[in-house]
């Protein structure tokens, strides 16, 4: 306690120190860097996630085969949410003398709780709306053109009459392959009374419902603790989107990965700042130690000078992160509209343990050295020099970088790449700095005067120039990463959607239409087909034991397997598939066996060599896993997460699925070939595309935001790092201007020092960006054949040059002018 | 006053005041005084007796509020702080009671300082053999943390020298050395005053040290009195 008061005294004493208010300023900047991306990077998060509750319609819901029962819907209004129900099934619609098979939404007045309901009137207007009206129908286009009839015009379905009300433009989907042919929206009172979703019928009865986040968040623990009814699942964000799930996960990573750079940034400056404010200490702890306090006094009190600086400053850190989102958000908001805006706490305050952890894993070497300070150095201040330079204490730094690493990136494989790229970076840069001040050593002598002062003042100064170099290489890494690198990665991940991408797919095909279907298409100009087998079954056991018995940490273990699965399978791999493990099927092998997707394999915790036991259809099949795949779900062919092998699951009773690619305009020629084959499904996949390109826009555009503020604390955190040396410079300036070095001379050798060293550390960035982009495009974005380019990285390297020139010189302002007569007045 | 040799220094008049908390402060009150080329000169006085601040006059390092200063018949109070550093450069050295050495810089490229300001190709060169006059040639690749204080002054000595001032202007140059190291510093600053010609103008309290001095003032409450 009487240490800590002596603490608080000292730093009172002390807190005129600029080392003292760098270190405030660096936790402070750390904490608001960490706090403002973590907070934004979870609201965006949010609104990825609200993003695909557009498309389901509501943020979470339970489907079944039978009416949802009233106590879900009774569960969601005591937790405040918004309900909407809806059903979905197959019927027959007749107009006159033609009929067509449509997909039906029927949905109550609610409908939709989340996304957009956007459908063209008789004017041709576009209007937003909910479910139609009793008595009235929405159809798509393609309805409508295959029962030939207009907006206004009456339309039967489920015996009941029906003004077509309008047409469906957009609406909120929820983009697996269940749509069937082509669509419409009823009135949900009007089904009932129809008869449509009495018993027996074929209807899947959705109950969805939105509101806020820790409402839904309470929903779904009641609704995950409770049994579902038959046939029942829950429709999550995460879940409905398996396609567009990369996405959200290359999203997820990237703004991970901007918060974790911003604090990489922080975790440089600080241990800038500590080094300064050590050095300061030595002769007042040596003195101490000299009067006799020991070293664990000595130790506590820079302790606790740290704690009761550190506390409110992080105080402060995260009321100006919380502010600052705030303000951000308003900004950014507009990208994801109808997002609800509460401002998330934690992120800032999981920010500030975060910032406290950086500071002490950075600050913590220096002062304990500082602690190391002999007595004797009271005499000789070079013997407090003679203290172990390299010792276990450096591993603090570095074990906080890595769980840091860790905790942000939330894999250990992109823990391990930014790792070893940040080392590699640290290596490099510290190599080709030694190169170039050597040659600028030997290059100097011959140049201007002011030319050779900046050189030598870096050359002289080599291992401190090394240093810098190397810690602003790292920052200007992260932020060229980030600022080059990024959206090009973003860009080559939208360009992964070209335009014949698959934009058609056709359900229920039989074995005996295949070959004409086949021919039908080529005629009508589609291209780009492939087919798969497809059986539709249920995974009831996993080496024997009942799947309902076993227990799984990944919650979602338990809603797949409630759910109805499809099975696939292939003799050869199919593209856009990678066996990571095991090998792929044999011809004929003697058992069933199965390739099982990764993610499968992570959620069921499989081996190879476990077995797998499906039902389909009347009867059971137990498959051996025989390898595990790793699947590109973004490249939007027909992919599996499960395939058999072919000389066993043939006997399984299947339909066909296919894929093809029909140019715009061609949509009719199909409508008329699809009334050849009444028995088929054609699901136009160009809307649910453009809902993806949308998506990755917004994402693109949240991604800038937050890199937005990350570069602002990096140039932060590189200002306070140039800081540092900002005592030095001024005694060193008073000194040149003393012996008479004019200002003007001052100021360009300082524009050459920093200036070289901003192309040293933009060289190396570019270097490391360049091959840490190509690497996190390969092994985290999976984006093929990713290289970025090389001119916008070299403009970026003349920029840092330029930024880092331009910063050295605002940092070095008042230092050239120094008045000479302080050099006497330090006496 | 030395006869004969031209006045390297002529202060005419000189006054120095600066506004403190508690009003406006005399430090200097009109000063006059010559130093000639090639003498040695000291100026006594006790601690707050202004020394310093005349010193840093004298050397153009700030201006007086009142009179004039004239270095190698340059008046100094109508130079701007540019040509004021110019003209330190060319003819003047110093040496602190501090020693003032860069500590990330060895003793020899302390002591190239000056010479890297001129240009001089020769930086190096002449800050070895500067070096071997002050018996430091074996230390040239030290820093300043690993020598003696009597070492450091030393390579001061060689820095104020290095580029043949005009004036050496020294301020408690044995302040901080003991007493045989500051004997030893001293008799390589005159022996090198003498060697070279160059004028010394030394401040100090130590009356021995100023003993040594050609000619000697003392500084009272901002009123320059001559010594005996």
């Amino acid at each position: 306690m009487k240490i800590l008061l002596l603490a608080l005294r000292s730093l009172r004493r002390e807190w005129h120190l600029p080392e003292l208010r760098t270190l405030a300023a660096s936790l402070v900047l750390a904490v608001v860097a960490l706090g403002v991306v973590a907070t934004l990077a979870a609201r965006m998060e949010h609104g990825v996630l609200a993003s695909a509750a557009e498309l389901i319609g509501g943020d979470l819901g339970i489907s079944a085969p039978q009416s949802i029962p009233d106590t879900f819907a009774t569960a969601g209004r005591e937790r405040a949410l918004a309900i909407t129900r809806t059903a979905g099934f197959p019927s027959v619609a007749f107009a006159q003398q033609q009929s067509q098979l449509l997909d039906v939404l029927a949905a109550d007045a609610a409908y939709p709780l989340r996304g957009t309901l956007l459908v063209r009137d008789a004017r041709g207007r576009q209007i937003v709306s909910h479910a139609p009206a009793a008595g009235t129908v929405f159809l798509d286009h393609r309805a409508l053109v295959a029962l030939n009839r207009h907006i206004g015009d009456a339309v039967q379905v489920g015996g009941r009459d029906l003004r077509i009300a309008g047409e469906l433009v957009q609406e909120p989907d929820g983009g697996e392959l269940v749509a069937m042919a082509p669509r419409a929206l009823m009135n949900l009172g009007d089904a009932e009374q129809a008869g449509l979703l009495g018993v027996g019928s074929r209807a899947r009865h959705t109950l969805l419902l939105a509101g806020e986040p820790a409402d839904v968040r309470s929903w779904r623990t009641w609704a995950q603790s409770t049994a579902l009814p038959q046939g029942g699942e829950l429709i999550t964000p995460e879940q409905t989107q398996e396609r567009m799930r990369s996405a959200f996960d290359r999203a997820g990573a990237f703004l991970r990965l901007t918060a974790l750079l911003s604090a990489l940034l922080s975790g440089v400056a600080i241990a800038l700042a500590s080094q300064r404010y050590a050095r300061r200490k030595t002769s007042e702890v040596s003195l101490l130690r000299a009067l006799g306090t020991s070293r664990g006094r000595v130790l506590g009190l820079l302790l606790g000078t740290l704690g009761g600086l550190a506390l409110p400053a992080a105080l402060l850190g995260i009321v100006l992160a919380l502010a600052l989102s705030q303000g951000a958000w308003m900004f950014a908001s507009q990208l994801f509209a109808g997002v609800p805006t509460t401002l998330p706490i934690l992120p800032s305050l999981a920010a500030a343990g975060m910032g406290i952890a950086v500071l002490v894993g950075f600050a913590l070497p220096p002062l304990v050295r500082l602690a190391d300070v002999p007595p004797v150095a009271v005499f000789r201040a070079s013997l407090a020099r003679r203290i172990r330079r390299f010792d276990a204490l450096y591993l603090i730094p570095a074990v906080v970088a890595l769980a840091l690493i860790w905790n942000l990136s939330g894999s250990a494989t992109l823990a391990g790449i930014l790792a070893v790229s940040l080392l590699g970076v640290a290596v490099v840069a510290a190599l080709l700095a030694a190169l170039l001040l050597w040659v600028a050593r030997r290059v100097a002598p011959g140049g201007h005067p002011a030319l050779r002062l900046g050189m030598a003042a870096l050359a002289r100064r080599r291992g401190l120039s090394i240093v810098q170099a190397t810690a602003l290489s790292m920052g200007l890494t992260a932020l060229l990463l980030l600022a080059v690198v990024a959206p090009a990665l973003l860009d080559g991940w939208r360009r992964e959607l070209p335009s014949d991408t698959p934009n058609w797919f056709v359900l229920n095909l039989q074995d005996d239409q295949r070959n004409d279907f086949k021919q039908a298409l080529a005629h009508i100009g589609a291209n780009q087909l492939n087919m798969m087998p497809l059986a539709v079954g249920k995974l009831t056991a996993i080496n024997g034991q009942p799947i309902d018995r076993m227990t799984f940490k990944d919650e979602r273990a338990k809603d797949w397997s409630d759910r109805q699965l499809r099975l696939s399978w292939a003799q050869d791999l199919p593209p856009s598939n990678t066996v990571i493990a095991g090998r792929w099927f044999a011809p004929n092998p003697s058992e069933p066996e199965v390739s099982v997707d990764t993610m499968w394999r992570d959620m069921y915790g499989l081996k190879l060599g476990d077995t797998m036991r499906f039902d389909v259809g009347e009867g059971q099949v137990d498959a051996r896993v025989a390898s595990f795949r790793r699947v590109d779900w973004s490249s939007f062919r027909v992919n599996f997460f499960l395939l058999m092998d072919p000389t066993h699951a043939d006997a399984l009773p299947h339909t066909w699925l296919a894929s093809f690619y029909l140019p715009k305009g061609n949509a009719e020629a199909l409508a008329g070939l699809s009334r050849n084959y009444p028995n088929l499904s054609l699901v136009d996949v160009d809307a649910l595309l453009d809902r993806v390109r949308e998506i990755v826009q917004r994402v693109t555009g949240a991604v800038r935001w937050v890199l937005g503020f990350s570069l602002l604390a990096g140039a932060l955190v590189l200002a306070a790092a140039l800081a540092t040396s900002g005592q030095e410079r001024r005694h060193e300036a008073a000194l040149l201007r003393t012996l008479g070095a004019r200002r003007g001379l001052l100021r360009v050798a300082a524009a050459c020092e920093f200036a070289l060293l901003g192309l040293i550390a933009g060289m190396t960035a570019a270097l490391g960006a360049t091959i840490g982009g190509w690497w996190l495009g390969r092994s985290v974005f999976h984006i093929k054949d990713f290289m970025p380019q090389a001119w916008p990285l070299a403009l970026a390297a003349l920029a840092a040059a330029i930024v880092v020139m331009l910063l050295g010189l605002a940092g070095t302002r008042k230092v050239t002018h120094t008045p000479p007569m302080r050099l006497l007045r330090a006496e | 006053m030395s006869g004969g040799s031209r006045p390297v220094l002529e202060v005419r008049d000189v006054s120095k005041s600066v506004n403190g908390p508690e009003g406006r402060l005399d430090i200097l009150t009109n000063v006059a005084m010559q130093v000639n080329t090639g003498e040695s000169f000291a100026i006594v006085g006790a601690s707050g007796s202004g020394k310093t601040t005349l010193l840093g006059l004298l050397a153009g390092l700030d201006t007086p509020t009142q009179g004039s200063i004239q270095l190698d018949g340059h008046a100094l109070e109508q130079l701007d702080e540019e040509a004021r550093a110019d003209l330190r450069r060319r003819l003047v050295g110093f040496v602190f009671q501090s020693f003032h050495l860069l500590p990330a810089l060895t003793a020899e490229q302390n002591v190239m300082l000056p010479l890297e300001l001129e240009g001089n190709p020769a930086a190096r060169d002449k800050a070895r053999e500067a070096l071997e006059a002050v018996g430091l040639s074996a230390r040239r690749k030290h820093y300043p943390a690993q020598l003696s204080g009597g070492e450091q002054q030393r390579v001061a000595i060689a820095r104020a020298f290095v580029h043949g001032p005009r004036v050496l202007f020294a301020d408690e140059p044995t302040g901080n050395l003991d007493r045989r190291t500051g004997r030893h510093v001293c008799d390589l600053l005159f022996a090198l005053n003498r060697d070279h010609g160059t004028t010394l103008v030394l401040v100090t309290h130590d009356v021995q040290l100023a003993e040594r001095c050609i000619r000697r003032v003392e500084l009272e409450e901002g009123r320059l009195e001559p010594l005996a």
